[in-house]
């Protein structure tokens, strides 16, 4: 994660909750459910026998299992895999070996060379991922999709103790997938993320803010959704590893440290506090169009024509804004330089833009930013931070929906 | 070539009528202009955006012969810019358009009347029947409101029409609330004729609902799979239908309700239209506060102000506290034209409805919002 992205998470947590007035709200429940390794998982459905071995997805040009002449089926294994494709998951078992997500294929080969190997089958993920939501929604239907495995669900309105829904939500999964999931219930989404991966997998933990010392504190800081690898090595050379050890720094520190807003979000997070709603439309989190240029182009030689494109741009995302609706306060650029090198430079603006002209205004400031010596191959415009346009039809959480 | 002599207003109302829908941006070119058509007496005056297309007619317009294309905007803001008693020709010279009043000459560019495109309804297949102006524009403005304007569920973005035998339905939901109305038919369609449903663009909705009178005059619909033509007065307006599933909007409207009470709808809406004042600009949250005689609508804003009214009712239901977006009950209120409304509810977190009393025709469903 950048230090632009945490500046992003930081500015949404501390403009969230704005229900106005005196009038009273329900407590917050909510939880974090995320599947146990789940592109493991389905693929164990398909193949039990394979279930208490170390078994890892990915890879390209992976073949898939030969039915053999007695019936059962032969399976490549790691040892036998030569590329550069990665691990998409890993089992649990083979986890055990050191084989997580993300590593080089060859590399868990040496770490786990008997591991079974299998190609990525995504239509039936994305098939299971859908039945596990449903049945989710069947029972709470205040749903915000995080991904293929993983979702908040707002509890706020339910009757039910929480350790009941948790056990029902687990339930109803298992039910319509026959697989397992982790479910943290807490009072904000950021404290569900963290209990979710407590107890995993098959697990179930509820948080309350006063078990945030003893429970979330001895935690390292990294655990936190928003603290990258580099903020925690910058954490680290401040001496902070535990996130108790971040709730106990100076406010002051961390503000001159990181700046005013992610300095807050920082100690916020460390606290336990979040006010992040559950987003139960999916909104687009940003808008952008970009393009490729027949031939490089140079920032001088080819000013006029870059002008030009760069405007068609920004004009074709004021259009894209329009029709759904949306105005956004980061207006961001991206460009491949000729060596295929990519940057990217936003700007967020003290108010919401739509308009083509401040967006090529916007980003144009965020072009002074970059070098401009090489040749370009591509550019592009994002518009993100959206919000609804009227404001007051879309907001999250608050409006209810009609069950059409 | 003279193609039109005639008053400006002649010439205005026309190409005001058909104008409304020409779109200020456009890839093509042509569909910025109106078609202009003379034959013996009669101008025809015709604009599209390729979704949309509305011929009118006009007569009087004097001798010419012919037809060409031209700016509509520009055509139209010379026209309302000129005196009212003003005559207007329009020359075609050149393929250029004259436009010629008093002592004021203006020449406008044309493109050629074959490259404009043409929508036709497949008459062969076409359904039709006939109600009044006045019958068709009424079931709108019941319903129309509530139809969603960006969704990515396109086919909310417009209005469903159910023509059923003895009846014509008419839906509109944004995902928050839903208006269903509906009118008899009273005969204008066979008895026999099957179920149909289709889904009028909502900017065919608001065309019609611009330019339907509030009169007896007949509205002539006919519609097949794809498209609808609407005959009113001397315009005609065809429209294609939005292709999608409409959801089932039946099972939305609740069954039965725990509490009802009965409002003068008037004094309902000017307390809401108080109380709205003082609501969050984004979220325009009012409680309602329901209690044995006493309906209290509760708002308070960000910076903490507050509005409290309270209405003196006929009720000895449940003491129930629920939120609305004050929108969706102005929206409902504003577009009834009744003494009295009813609103039930079921509990805070459920639906509730809003009906007339004497009028079983209409229903409006609005969803709480958490307050």
């Amino acid at each position: 994660m950048t230090s632009a992205d945490v500046l992003a998470a930081g500015g949404k947590a501390t403009d969230t909750d704005h229900v106005g007035g005196s009038l009273p709200r329900r407590p917050r429940r909510i939880a974090h459910l995320d599947m146990d390794a789940f592109f493991a998982s389905v693929e164990l459905l398909q193949y039990p026998e394979l279930r208490g071995q170390p078994v890892v997805v990915g890879g390209r040009n992976v073949p898939a299992p030969q039915v053999q002449a007695d019936g059962s089926r032969r399976f490549a294994r790691l040892r036998d895999y030569a590329g550069r494709g990665v691990v998409t998951t890993s089992t649990y078992e083979a986890r055990a070996y050191g084989v997580f997500s993300g590593m080089g294929l060859m590399k868990s080969a040496a770490l786990a060379p008997e591991a079974i190997l299998l190609p990525a089958n995504f239509d039936a993920y994305r098939q299971y991922s859908r039945r596990f939501k449903d049945a989710v929604a069947a029972l709470a239907p205040q749903i915000e999709d995080r991904g293929i495995d993983e979702i908040y669900i707002d509890l706020s309105d339910l009757e039910e103790d929480s350790q009941t829904l948790g056990q029902r939500l687990k339930q109803a999964v298992f039910a319509a997938t026959g697989l397992r999931c982790s479910i943290g219930i807490t009072p904000n989404k950021l404290l569900s993320k963290l209990a979710s991966d407590l107890d995993k997998p098959d697990g179930l933990t509820l948080l309350a803010l006063t078990d945030v010392p003893t429970r979330v504190w001895p935690l390292p800081v990294g655990k936190i959704n928003g603290i990258g690898p580099k903020t925690a090595a910058v954490l680290a050379r401040l001496g902070i590893e535990r996130i108790g050890q971040l709730a106990a720094a100076s406010p002051a520190l961390l503000q001159k440290r990181f700046g005013a807003t992610t300095g807050v979000w920082l100690h916020e997070v460390a606290h336990g506090r979040d006010t992040r709603p559950v987003i139960t439309q999916s909104q687009p989190k940003s808008i952008s169009r970009e393009t490729t240029f027949e031939h490089d182009l140079h920032a001088r030689q080819d000013r006029a024509a870059l002008t030009e494109i760069f405007t068609a741009l920004c004009v074709r995302v004021a259009d894209d804004l329009a029709r759904k609706g949306v105005v956004g306060r980061t207006v961001g650029i991206k460009l491949r330089y000729a060596d295929f090198h990519v940057v990217t430079r936003d700007l967020t603006l003290p108010h919401a833009v739509s308009d083509a002209a401040t967006i090529r205004r916007a980003a144009g400031q965020c072009l002074k930013r970059v070098p401009l010596t090489q040749r370009l191959r591509l550019l592009g415009v994002r518009v993100s931070a959206l919000e609804a346009a009227d404001g007051n039809e879309t907001e999250p959480g608050v409006q209810r929906e009609l069950p059409l | 070539m003279l193609l039109v002599k005639t008053q400006r207003d002649a010439l205005l109302a026309p190409l005001q009528s058909v104008s409304g829908i020409v779109e200020r941006k456009h890839t093509l070119p042509i569909l910025s202009n109106v078609l202009l058509e003379k034959r013996g007496d009669a101008l025809t005056l015709l604009a599209t955006d390729i979704e949309i297309q509305i011929t009118t007619t006009a007569t009087g317009a004097g001798d010419g012969e012919g037809s060409v294309t031209v700016g509509a905007r520009k055509l139209q803001d010379i026209l309302r810019s000129l005196p009212d008693s003003a005559e207007v020709s329009l020359i075609l010279e050149d393929r250029r358009l004259q436009v010629r009043a008093g002592r004021s000459r203006f020449s406008l560019q044309t493109l050629p009347a074959e490259d404009f495109p043409r929508m036709a309804l497949a008459d062969g297949q076409a359904k039709s029947f006939t109600v009044t102006q006045k019958q068709f524009r009424r079931l709108l403005a019941q319903t129309q409101y509530s139809m969603a304007a960006q969704d990515v569920r396109y086919y909310l973005n417009g209005l469903l029409l159910i023509v059923d035998g003895a009846e014509l339905r008419a839906v509109a939901t944004d995902g928050h609330r839903l208006a269903f109305a509906s009118m008899s038919l009273d005969g204008a369609l066979p008895g026999d004729t099957p179920r149909q449903e289709l889904i009028l663009p909502r900017k065919t909705v608001l065309e019609l609902n611009r330019q339907l009178a509030d009169s007896d005059e007949p509205l002539e619909l006919a519609m097949t799979a794809n498209q609808i033509r609407f005959t009113f007065g001397s315009t005609v307006l065809v429209s294609k239908l939005i292709d999608g599933k409409f959801p089932d909007f039946q099972r939305v409207i609740p069954a039965s309700l725990r509490n009802t009470v009965t409002l003068n709808r008037a004094a309902l809406l000017q307390s809401m239209v108080r109380a709205a004042i003082l609501t969050n600009e984004k979220f325009r949250g009012v409680r309602l506060l329901l209690s044995a005689g006493s309906l209290k609508i509760i708002a308070a804003n960000a910076e903490q102000e507050e509005a409290l009214e309270e209405i003196e009712v006929d009720y000895s239901g449940d003491a129930l506290d629920v939120g609305f977006n004050v929108g969706y009950l102005l929206d409902v209120l504003n577009n009834s034209i009744v003494d009295t409304v009813q609103l039930g509810f079921n509990d805070a977190n459920s639906s509730s409805l809003i009906t007339l009393p004497g009028d079983d025709r209409f229903k409006y469903v609005v969803m709480p919002m958490r307050i």
